[in-house]
């Protein structure tokens, strides 16, 4: 990776962050009892993030004509199943604004949920080639399911009725704990590995990148509601902030395996 | 086996001096920042000697090549007769996804073309009869062309130290390994 690639950086963000938002919207209108909150708007709200981290997508390829042609292999390429489910999860989207009324039918909101934790599925296999051998495992699925858990939760609590946002605050206290002890822990195993995953290990670590997303996107959030026991209005955009500047960190920070050929 | 034509390497009669590198670049005429092979000096901490070794890399053209795998646009095809791993670039789309893939480099962007691109085998030079650029340059015979079905080198290997193990893409690439220099001590009588 070894540059930004600011597209994919907003791509995969924004996605994630729908998928949750969408997730979440769901288990409360279908787990929880009482109102629902907005979530017309809410599911509004997350097919914009998404078709916006799509069209940044675009800008990721050389030739952004040929998108259409990223759908040709599907019998292999984890890159197509990727983009297949995330326009899934799109039309889904779209699908549950314009048919809601006070909450999404039941059936659409399920199928949204499961075909947005498929597509995550799919992300986090396409990010996880043998190049990258600190990344070539799950740990990509991990980092995107808690951007989902994180972004989703933050960004539900816009939307939330009164009475069960401090639930929302407690799922979001759970996952950026969470969130934290992972990017906390991965870098230090990172450092048992092989050359090329100390070096990520050593990059990441000594990285301001990292530590200023540890710092900003999860520890100050955390602090925030364990604090005050409620969701803040500062607090969504502020951990959108440590993702986009945490991604940066994946894209940019993991070392390539040809970069040690020579050595051991 | 089936056919498969792949690279020897011989990291002993390598003397790095790049001209298989230069012959890629000839005859191919690529655009700056662009490399198919590429002349690796092998560490200390591997050969720990005043003389140095090279390994001479290009695209592997793997059993099972991962560029192959992850290309969503299938620009990618394996040739049937020899194993030849051709990348088409009228279908590529730019998207990057096979030079993050492979753990050998051997995939390059173009930033010209926007487009990616790796060592063909010199597969037009295969089906004429003669050898890849870099091999029939080889001043010291370093380089050369194998066909692995029926290849039987018994100090030959296929993970020398330095070289990435992914035995799962299963690279047509073989070596002989470097070996301690010679010294030759001058008599004091």
């Amino acid at each position: 990776m070894n540059n930004m690639e600011l597209s994919l950086v907003f791509f995969t963000v924004l996605s994630q962050a729908a998928i949750g938002l969408v997730i979440l919207s769901s288990v409360r209108q279908l787990a929880l009892e009482g109102p629902a909150g907005n979530v017309r708007m809410e599911w509004l709200a997350a097919a914009i993030l998404l078709l916006v981290g799509m069209l940044a997508s675009l800008f990721h390829l050389g030739h952004p004509l040929g998108a259409p042609r990223a759908l040709t292999h599907l019998g292999t390429a984890w890159l197509s199943r990727e983009a297949l489910g995330v326009g899934l999860v799109l039309g889904l989207m779209v699908l549950g604004f314009i048919t809601a009324r006070e909450a999404v039918k039941p059936g659409l909101a399920l199928a949204a949920g499961a075909v947005g934790l498929l597509a995550l599925f799919f992300m986090g296999m396409t990010y996880a080639p043998p190049g990258y051998p600190a990344l070539s495992n799950a740990l990509p699925l991990v980092f995107f399911l808690l951007t989902a858990a994180v972004l989703g939760t933050a960004f539900s609590s816009y939307f939330a009725p009164a009475e069960k946002k401090p639930l929302l605050a407690r799922i979001l206290g759970v996952s950026l704990l969470v969130a934290l002890v992972v990017y906390l822990v991965v870098p230090l195993v990172w450092l048992s590995g092989g050359t090329v995953m100390q070096q990520t290990g050593t990059a990441y670590l000594t990285s301001p990148l990292y530590w200023t997303r540890i710092i900003i996107g999860l520890a100050i959030p955390l602090y925030a509601i364990w604090r005050s026991g409620s969701i803040s209005f500062w607090v969504p955009p502020v951990i959108l902030f440590g993702e986009l500047i945490g991604r940066v960190a994946f894209f940019s920070l993991s070392v390539h395996a040809s970069a040690n050929i020579g050595g051991l | 086996m089936r056919k498969q034509l792949g690279f020897y390497v011989d990291a002993k009669r390598c003397i790095g001096c790049f001209t298989c590198a230069m012959a890629c670049k000839n005859q191919y005429l690529q655009d700056t920042g662009v490399i198919w092979r590429q002349v690796y000096p092998l560490k200390t901490e591997i050969y720990p000697h005043r003389e140095r070794a090279f390994y001479s890399l290009a695209c592997n053209h793997c059993a099972n090549p991962t560029c192959l795998n992850v290309c969503p646009a299938r620009a990618f095809y394996k040739r049937d007769q020899d194993g030849i791993v051709v990348h088409e670039q009228d279908k590529c789309i730019g998207c990057g996804n096979c030079i993050r893939s492979c753990p050998y480099g051997a995939a390059r962007y173009n930033p010209v073309l926007k487009k990616a691109e790796k060592c063909s085998f010199c597969w037009e030079r295969i089906d004429a009869g003669q050898q890849p650029a870099c091999v029939l340059s080889c001043p010291v015979d370093a380089l050369r062309l194998i066909d692995l079905a029926g290849f039987e080198e018994p100090n030959a290997v296929q993970y020398p130290p330095g070289f990435p193990r992914f035995p799962s893409l299963n690279p047509s690439v073989r070596f002989r390994v470097a070996t301690t220099p010679t010294i030759i001590r001058r008599s004091r009588t």
